[in-house]
């Protein structure tokens, strides 16, 4: 019980921090990497929904960013359809290729659907090249700085902020409800054995689509508000594999599978990531470089993520201060979130 | 009748693996199916909850045709599994493994959890009920895998050798607790190897051997059939 109220208090704590953020913070250097620290939350607890409760490792998810970035853009520059109605065009868009491409590649397991996913992401990316009349090729697409609230384009980045906030809330309220709701239940089992899910009474299938729709339509909505952020975009940039590799790799790190561990594994990644890239600016390729070691360091020690062990610290505390340590009933999970 | 099984077979290529095989289980019945290893009872289960679809044959559950159906959809007409190979999912706790099982018909995840707290304490793993799956005993994993069968809340289980493995206390202990499920209307076929079990247990007994139907009858019966004692030690050896 005393473990359940800190971690109310934590996450109340946490909430307050995330929402003072942009008055405290001023410095427009530091206030970026806040918001791409949502951003990027986002896009992982997106991308956990199907990778991490499903176990579906997907390493395409840049196709339904770069998707939800080309659609919104597109849209307004051409018909002058405002992004905000673009993040909800786009998120449809996102869902139905997402479902598309769960047709065939669901039939598939393991190292075979990831690769399909691979597959499908090279061949969009190359898709957006070849028509250049539509997309600009690789030129890229760029939206004129326009600051206005229905064009989605601020002046100050905190109006961004609270924006991605919003997303970002968003996306941790889905995977509450998936967390906590049969769907999560049954992803799990799909998850650990596909067969024995589907003796328990799961169409696998049909779980496994609800994970793609859930996963697509939330990082296609991301891909709104990049491309809104940035006013830049191109091929290369939104359909990149480095880009899905990193966002799976947020997750694994944070822990994948639980509701927090995408947020956790953004608020380490993001920074070191920003702050590498700034700190050795002549060293391109020094931030994945770490990121190799740390993923090295995660999956041979740490194979359930960076979470767990956060969450075992009050408790380890509260034993101490008690000079009491129960000895476990063999080995506990608490994926609770 | 709950179930009729109407002359299936599995054909794997040229393999007979089941074939023509025909069998009757009455409600609340328990029936053993046995015979040497390779005989066919697992592929015979398969074809029953829809993992495998025959090759020809049909399969009658409540007056319903539900040959070849996909598992899923068998589950929720009523009948719960076992597997053999036990398939515990690895890395969530046993409670969460049961649940999983109970959204067959459970509408909410407080109904679910409160029914699969009842059925873990029934077949004894109240206690491990935070250890995850992998960390179990191989008796433990077998509890499971009955736990989680029958947190979908079937009218018919198939347990596919649940006590293979398990030490003669530990049989013991799981013998009272299948009685309990007949007790509570459940209808039980049974693969098992223990023929202590087998004849305890069972109203009637079904023997397989090379993907046929060799014998069927009481316990008695079948322990005098001259096929089945064939099939079992071989044939009485005649040199002319």
């Amino acid at each position: 019980m005393m473990q359940l109220l800190s971690k109310q208090k934590f996450l109340f704590l946490f909430g307050i921090l995330l929402v003072v953020t942009p008055f405290v913070v001023t410095n427009r250097f530091y206030l970026n990497i806040f918001i791409l620290i949502l951003l990027y939350a986002t896009i992982a607890g997106s991308w956990n929904i199907l990778g991490g409760y499903g176990g579906q490792l997907s390493l395409g998810h840049a196709i339904f960013f770069g998707i939800g970035a080309y659609t919104s853009t597109l849209l307004y520059l051409n018909f002058g359809v405002s992004p905000w109605l673009g993040f909800i065009i786009a998120a449809v868009i996102s869902i139905v290729v997402g479902i598309l491409i769960g047709w065939p590649a669901f039939r598939l397991r393991g190292t075979y659907f990831t690769l399909t996913t691979i597959a499908f992401a090279e061949v969009i990316r190359h898709l957006t090249l070849y028509f250049r009349d539509v997309t600009k090729g690789a030129i890229g697409v760029n939206i004129r700085f326009e600051p206005s609230f229905a064009n989605l384009i601020f002046r100050e980045y905190s109006a961004y902020y609270f924006v991605v906030l919003v997303l970002f809330v968003i996306s941790i309220a889905i995977a509450i409800w998936v967390d906590k709701t049969k769907v999560g239940y049954y992803l799990k089992a799909i998850r650990e054995d596909e067969d024995g899910a589907e003796t328990l009474g799961i169409h696998v299938t049909k779980y496994k689509m609800i994970a793609m729709v859930i996963s697509a339509g939330m990082t296609g909505i991301a891909g709104v508000f990049y491309a809104q952020y940035m006013l830049f975009f191109e091929p290369i940039s939104v359909f990149n594999m480095n880009f899905s590799i990193e966002i799976a790799l947020i997750a694994i790190i944070g822990g994948v599978g639980t509701v927090f561990g995408p947020v956790l594994g953004a608020f380490i990644i993001i920074p070191l990531n920003e702050l590498l890239r700034s700190s050795f600016p002549s060293l391109s390729g020094m931030n994945y470089l770490i990121y190799g070691v740390v993923l090295i360091l995660i999956v041979s020690f740490l194979p359930n993520g960076l979470l767990p062990i956060l969450k075992s610290i009050p408790k380890k505390l509260k034993g101490l201060n008690k000079k009491n340590i129960k000895v476990e009933d063999g080995e506990k999970v608490d994926y609770s979130g | 009748m709950i179930i009729q099984v109407k002359e299936v077979s599995k054909h794997f290529g040229g393999l007979k693996a089941v074939n023509g095989v025909s069998f009757d289980v009455n409600e609340n019945e328990i029936v053993g199916i046995i015979g040497p290893n390779g005989a066919g009872k697992t592929t015979l289960f398969n074809l029953i909850s829809g993992s495998l679809p025959v090759t020809s044959g049909q399969v009658v559950f409540n007056n319903e045709d539900i040959t070849s159906q996909k598992p899923y959809v068998i589950c929720k007409k009523g009948i719960g599994r076992t597997y053999q190979i036990v398939k515990p999912f690895g890395n969530i706790s046993v409670l969460e493994n049961a649940m999983v099982g109970a959204f067959n018909k459970a509408s909410s995840t407080k109904e679910a959890r409160e029914y699969s707290l009842e059925i873990l304490k029934k077949v004894g793993l109240d206690k491990k009920k935070d250890q995850i799956g992998k960390s179990l005993t191989i008796a433990d994993k077998k509890r499971l895998e009955v736990a989680k069968a029958l947190a979908t809340q079937p009218t018919l289980l198939l347990l596919d050798e649940v006590m293979a493995g398990l030490n003669p206390s530990e049989v013991k202990e799981i013998l009272p607790m299948i009685k309990g499920l007949r007790e509570s209307g459940i209808t039980i076929i049974l693969i098992e190897h223990i023929m202590e079990v087998v004849m305890n247990v069972c109203d009637r007994i079904v023997v397989v051997h090379h993907g046929e139907k060799i014998a069927e009858g009481t316990p008695k019966e079948i322990t005098n059939n001259p096929e089945v004692i064939k099939a079992y030690l071989g044939e009485e050896l005649s040199f002319a």
